[in-house]
């Protein structure tokens, strides 16, 4: 576990990273999850680690407030996201968070830019702005026929649309749940350098879970879901 | 981006689906559009028919048969008035007017009345709207015709143009041969006046007693001559190539038995301004002890029959809205079938920021869009429905209807559509609130 010490670092994270305190999480069918403390600053890189099943996915739904803790606190510049309800969680999850998928979740029968758009959309941006950020956001990433319906795209084009869909709002967390998982070893660590470096143009903080021992060197900060937290399966 | 192109996206992705739920929202407005354009044009077209006669006299077996033939041209009546019944009829009361009408002959189709002048003058198809000419005149004297609207469009008859009638209406059984020897003189073109009569020719009475008088007397000589040869065939078969000298007959000639009509109309003295007369009443019950005739007042013999094929025509219109509100549960039953595959889309929706409610008027919206495009889509269906029916309905029993959809009715049609359709969505569009995200973002194994 990283532990941020002293009162001031504390507040740094809670201004601008994510700051998870006394977290309690239980699924009707047994897992539970138990983490008492995690501070991810703003910017920082972070690889989620940890074997399959053992609460690194469940953890990044806590923080993007699509599972609610049965207690505890998700800080994220400074809101608490398990105290918004309804409509306002929604709106800050799209304002704020931005996702990566293991694979891509790209709507299809949209094209490359529209997918990008729709992101923008939901996050408040106007009409206007919409397709002059994603058209940027894709060409940042070396999609060139970015009216190409996605469908149509290579399986690489296609995670780099997923990262642009993810960065063009300009969130303060991306969270990449496996994104490499699809894809062979020499494509993973490309693909996670691209994540890395969109993460760090745009300043946010990012969270990526995986089990594949190959990318830890990509990592500075790695933690281990089994040190992180309690997690436990109880059968 | 914008909500609206989500929810196109999403019908052109399930384009066969969409496009058959569509279909059959179409087929449901058009079908109560038209149904109810017919119920009421057919019901105006009716009342329209019988204009500012008040009573109707023929032969015919009942009063309601009389007026669909006399006035209606349902069909040629089969038992003749003579004309001494008419001028007793004339006689027994001082009437606004009397018209004495004939029918029987037609030309290619279309019926004939022989009648007199007065019934272009006085008789109003539509009350308070009398025949007027698109061209020429009245028929002044013999052999002359004027043609409704409709016959006159059909036919492409002019003024000028020489016609021949042929005995008995098209598909009469005693009909057939033609009246070659006698051609007529188109005079004169009727506007149209919605009514039936658009769709007949008009003549004098004169002329038909002649034509049917020499009909008569050559058919009687044929057959003394075939007599008198001994010839073994039997019957004849209206073949007119024998000589006709002998077959001419005058105005002068007619006797009684050749002066048959069909029908009587007759108005009673009203107020100024007045339709009503207080004499119907008491006239109608006076010749009705009259065995010989059937009288009718025609107005309410077709508010009786309107109100005996109201209940019928109402199932219709019944039928069609069970047909309607099929429509709306298959687009419900389209939108269920094809919500496990698009939750994963609804997730992904969530995860970028689209709150629960907002999927949920998404898939209102689809489904409420999916109401509309059939809705408008029927109403164009139901004009061109309504004017193929209006044509059939002319063409087989002879009433012209001119169905108009009425955009009131149109209007209600549409938003009941539409609200059927609303409503439609509502369980997808639960099942797309309550789509648990985490679950749906997780890969398909």
């Amino acid at each position: 576990m990283s532990g941020a010490t002293g009162s001031s670092t504390i507040e740094a994270h809670l201004a601008l990273g994510i700051h998870i305190s006394g977290l309690r999480f239980a699924y009707k069918r047994g897992f539970s999850l138990s983490i008492p403390s995690l501070h991810i600053a703003a910017g920082e890189q972070v690889l989620l680690a940890g074997s399959s099943g053992s609460g690194k996915s469940t953890l990044l739904h806590l923080i993007a407030g699509l599972e609610n803790p049965d207690a505890g606190s998700i800080q994220i510049r400074g809101t608490d996201i398990c105290a918004l309800h309804g409509a306002r969680r929604d709106t800050f999850r799209g304002k704020n968070i931005g996702m990566i998928f293991q694979t891509f979740n790209l709507l299809q029968g949209f094209t490359a830019i529209e997918n990008v758009m729709m992101a923008l959309m939901l996050a408040g941006y106007s009409t206007s702005d919409q397709r002059s950020r994603a058209d940027s956001a894709l060409r940042r990433l070396n999609i060139s026929d970015v009216n190409a319906p996605v469908e149509n795209l290579s399986v690489g084009q296609q995670q780099r649309v997923a990262v642009a869909r993810a960065m063009a709002g300009e969130p303060c967390i991306v969270l990449a749940d496996e994104p490499t998982a699809s894809l062979d070893p020499a494509n993973a660590v490309g693909a996670i350098n691209i994540i890395k470096d969109a993460a760090r143009a745009t300043g946010a903080a990012l969270i990526v879970t995986s089990h594949d021992p190959s990318l830890r060197e990509a990592f500075s900060r790695i933690e281990e879901i089994s040190d992180l937290c309690k997690a436990e399966v109880q059968r | 981006m914008n909500d609206m192109i989500i929810v196109l996206r999403s019908l052109r992705a399930r384009l066969l689906a969409s496009s058959m739920t569509v279909a059959m929202v179409a087929i449901a407005v058009a079908l109560l559009l038209v149904l109810l354009s017919l119920r009421e044009a057919a019901s105006q077209a009716f009342r329209k028919g019988t204009g500012n006669v008040h009573l109707l006299v023929s032969a015919d077996a009942s009063p309601l048969v009389g007026v669909l033939n006399g006035l209606f041209y349902a069909n040629a009546p089969a038992n003749p008035i003579s004309w001494k019944k008419y001028q007793e009829i004339k006689e027994s009361f001082p009437w606004q007017w009397i018209i004495p009408t004939q029918l029987g002959d037609s030309f290619r189709g279309s019926p004939v009345m022989a009648t007199t002048a007065d019934f272009l003058r006085a008789f109003q198809p539509s009350s308070g709207q009398p025949f007027q000419f698109a061209s020429g005149r009245a028929f002044e004297k013999e052999f002359e015709v004027v043609a409704g609207a409709q016959a006159a469009a059909e036919h492409r008859l002019a003024v000028g143009q020489k016609i021949v009638f042929t005995h008995g209406t098209g598909g009469s059984r005693e009909g057939g041969h033609e009246h070659a020897d006698h051609p007529y003189e188109v005079v004169g073109i009727l506007q149209s006046t919605g009514s039936a009569h658009d769709r007949a020719v008009f003549t004098n009475l004169e002329s038909s007693w002649v034509t049917h008088a020499e009909d008569r007397k050559k058919h009687g000589e044929h057959a003394e001559e075939s007599t008198h040869a001994h010839d073994d065939h039997e019957g004849h078969d209206h073949d007119h190539d024998h000589d006709h000298h002998h077959a001419h007959v005058e105005i002068a000639d007619l006797t009684d038995d050749d002066k048959l009509i069909t029908g009587i109309l007759l108005r009673l003295p009203t107020r100024t301004g007045s339709d009503a007369s207080a004499s119907i009443g008491p006239q109608f019950d006076r010749l009705r002890r009259d065995v010989a005739i059937s009288v009718a007042q025609p107005a309410q013999q077709i508010g009786r029959l309107m109100a005996l094929v109201g209940d019928i025509d109402w199932l219709f219109v019944a039928m069609a809205v069970v047909v309607l509100v099929s429509s709306a549960i298959s687009i419900m039953l389209a939108m269920v079938a094809s919500m496990e595959l698009r939750r994963r889309q609804v997730a992904v929706l969530r995860v970028l920021g689209a709150s629960a409610w907002r999927v949920f008027t998404l898939a209102i919206t689809e489904s409420t869009l999916i109401g509309l495009i059939g809705a408008l889509l029927g109403t164009v269906l139901a004009f061109i429905g309504s004017a193929v029916g209006s044509a059939i309905l002319a063409d087989r029993i002879g009433i012209v209807i001119a169905s108009a959809i009425d955009p009131r009715a149109a209007a209600v049609v549409i938003a009941g559509a539409v609200a059927l359709a609303a409503l439609a969505g509502i369980v997808p569009a639960i099942t797309a609130y309550r789509t648990p995200v985490a679950r749906h973002l997780k890969p398909i194994a």
